[in-house]
Order: structure tokens, then sequence, then C-alpha cells
């Protein structure tokens, strides 16, 4: 079972990201992104949009995966800035992982 | 695929400890200046960022990073991180051949010399030049990135530095985008390949240049070497992806998992070989990473060099 947080949006706003909730899942990222295979980065902004944080945590690795080439961010056509999005979620997790 | 956490912690502190990713003392990895004849003053510093320094050592790090990925040595890497900076810098510094540290040293002579064909009034101080902290900021550790950020901008204030000639993509991003952001200290920036003035007729021939993301994208600078090249009767042959949508070379990916840099890198390659024109780089990540899968490739600083003569 995975527990939502509602706030999780507005906590990564500490870690410069504030654009997840603009995403309005359309897959031009997961369809561009380098690691096509992946479902990158949609499924990490998804759980943004949710407040999936323990699914981020769980899969954590997975966002360096990121080679931060930003084919995301020039392409998105809500101008959410997927690639500064996973940028900010690399951020939370290594603060989660030094506090923890 | 290793621990990102391990990977961080072990760049992390080296970074506080030496003010590098490796921990090689900068006397060690900075070399490439010692017998050039090189301006000590002049109105913009040039300021390498050592990253074209560190490629010998990246090639020889994720070579035994890619010979334990997915084995059972590779979670003892997690240990790495209780070694002194300085001791495993060293010994990284010995294993490291100096023929590939001279290679690429000459890419940063080779920029030296067209700068002065161009005329750019420009000096350099190795004990200002020192290392970005752009590896940090990729990785998230926005603190580390920070804090080094910070002690690099403050001591180039100090110098009273105002302008900086860059030689790469990320440094360039870094002390262009991010340290105004970051300290809170601005400084003019260029790369070098924007001081480039220097015109032939003895050449026509193609290339296939393949852009970096943060020239192509972050920067926006894809066509200042284009033109560059075309004063001098090269013309840049029609890549897939280029420009604003350039296709990564993997690079970045090499430290947490050189067989993703590797599948990403073979793509890239793919699209380069098909024009049948020679590759040409202009970031040392994108150069070491395309030669380790076996391309040849040269850096446009040495393109350009060779038609000075």
């Amino acid at each position: 079972m995975t527990r939502l947080n509602p706030e999780f949006a507005e906590e990564m706003k500490h870690f410069g990201e504030d654009t997840a909730l603009a995403c309005f899942n359309c897959g031009t990222c997961a369809a561009i992104c380098p690691l096509l295979y992946e479902h990158f980065p949609r499924k990490m902004i998804r759980y943004i949009q949710i407040g999936a944080k323990d699914r981020i945590l769980q899969n954590a690795q997975e966002l360096w995966k990121c080679l931060h080439c930003g084919l995301c961010t020039q392409t998105c056509p809500r101008e959410a800035n997927p690639g500064e999005i996973l940028l900010g979620l690399k951020r939370m997790v290594v603060d989660h992982w030094r506090k923890s | 695929m290793y621990h990102p956490r391990d990977i961080i912690e072990i760049i992390a502190g080296n970074i506080r400890n030496t003010r590098n990713p490796f921990g090689i003392p900068q006397a060690l990895v900075n070399r490439w200046w010692v017998k050039s004849q090189i301006p000590k003053q002049g109105d913009a510093l040039l300021f390498t960022g050592l990253m074209y320094q560190f490629i010998p050592y990246i090639e020889k790090s994720t070579g035994y990073l890619a010979k334990y990925e997915n084995t059972g040595l590779a979670g003892t890497l997690r240990f790495a991180r209780y070694v002194p900076s300085y001791l495993s810098g060293l010994g990284l510094a010995m294993l490291t051949s100096g023929r590939e540290k001279k290679k690429f040293n000459r890419i940063l002579t080779d920029i030296v010399r067209i700068l002065q064909a161009s005329g750019a009034d420009f000096y350099y101080d190795p004990d200002l030049d020192r290392y970005s902290g752009v590896l940090l900021y990729d990785l998230g550790d926005q603190d580390g990135f920070v804090a080094h950020a910070r002690w690099v901008a403050n001591r180039l204030q100090k110098a009273g530095v105002k302008k900086l000639i860059t030689v790469d993509p990320h440094t360039t991003y870094a002390v262009k985008e991010l340290f105004p952001k970051y300290t809170g200290i601005t400084f003019e920036v260029s790369s070098y390949m924007e001081k480039i003035h220097v015109t032939a007729t003895n050449g026509t021939w193609k290339v296939a240049l393949h852009d970096p993301c943060f020239y192509g994208r972050y920067l926006g600078l894809s066509d200042v070497p284009a033109r560059a090249l075309s004063r001098l009767g090269i013309e840049c042959a029609e890549v897939e992806n280029a420009g604003a949508f350039t296709h990564c070379c993997g690079g970045p990916a090499e430290s947490i998992s050189p067989k993703l840099s590797a599948e990403v890198g073979e793509r890239r390659l793919k699209q380069l070989k098909a024009t049948g024109a020679p590759i040409v780089a202009m970031c040392p990540i994108c150069l070491g990473n395309l030669r380790k899968l076996g391309a040849e490739v040269a850096d446009l600083s040495t393109v350009i060099a060779d038609t000075l003569q």
C-alpha cells in the first residue's frame, strides 16, 4: 500500500521544484527521453502530483539514470520543465538520505 | 548500476577535502600551462574549470566502474568514502598514463593558440582556475555545490576577476547561469568559441559536429562553432538530432552506470557515423565518452588549431 502525502508538491518547493502540477501527463517527455524504456520522467512527475513520496523514495536510484540532457524540458508543451523536476527530486532524495 | 549515494558521497567528500572530485592535488591535475607562453595579465581570465584535465582520470576510474558494475564487488564501493581523499587521488593519478594526460593538455594549448591568433585579450592564473563543482549540482548535492561554488566565486571576486573565458559547456553553464543564481556573484562569461576570429581558405572539407546538450539546449551556442568552422572552409554535415534537439552522448551517466552510458552513447555514435564525415566534439565529457566507444573523435580546438599551421 502506498501512503499519499498531499503536502508533497508543496514540500518540493524547498528543493527548487514548483512546476510538477503543471504537467498534464501527455507523455512527450517519456517519448523523447533517451531512456525510452523507462517511462521516464513522466512516472516520477505523476508520483509528485499524487503525493506518492514513499514510492519515489523506494525507486530513488532510478532518478540518477536521468542524464540531465534537457530534451524533455525542450519539448514539454506545458513548459513544466521535467528535467528540473527530476533534479529537484534528486535534491530531495539526497537530503533524505543524509538525514536518515 | 552503482548506488548513487555511494558515488555522491565519494565525490562530495573529495571536493570538500581537495576541491576536485577525484581527490587529486591541484598541482598534479593542472599542469598543462607549465611549458606554455600564456600572458599573466589581460582583460579576461581563461577559466578551464579543469574539465579537460580530468578526462584521463575519468576514463581510468570509469574503466574500473565498468569492470565491476553489476558484480558482487560493486557493493564494496560504499567503503571507498572512508579512504582519505588525497590517498585515493594520488593512487588514481599514478595509475593514469602520462600520454593520456598530455593528449588532453594539448587541447588546452591549442585553445590558447586559437585565442592568440584571434587577438583575444586574456590571461591565465593556475591558482584561480578551479573546478566549478557542476557535477555536485547535476547529482543533486545542492548544499555541496553551493558551498564549493561560493568558494570558487569568492576567490575570483577577491582577485578582481570580472570576465571569464571558458572552454567547455559544463563549466560555462556553471559560471554563467548557476554562479549568479546560487552565489550572488556574476561574471561576464564567454566561451572561447565566441572569441574565435580566424579565417583560412585552404580547407574545403566536412565534419560531423556533435552538439553537446549544454551548448545546444541550455546555452543556445550551437551556431557559434559552425560559423567559426565555416570561416575556415569547413562545412558541418547534417547530423540527425542537432542544435536544440541534439542527442546526449551518454557521458553524464558514466559514474552511476557505465552500461547505460555506453547504451545511450552507441545510439548517438550511430547518428554521427551515418554522415560519413570525421566526428568532432566540443565537450570533454562527450569527447571522452564517444572515444571510449571506439570512435575516432577530434576536439573542435584541434581541428581549428591545425588550420593555423
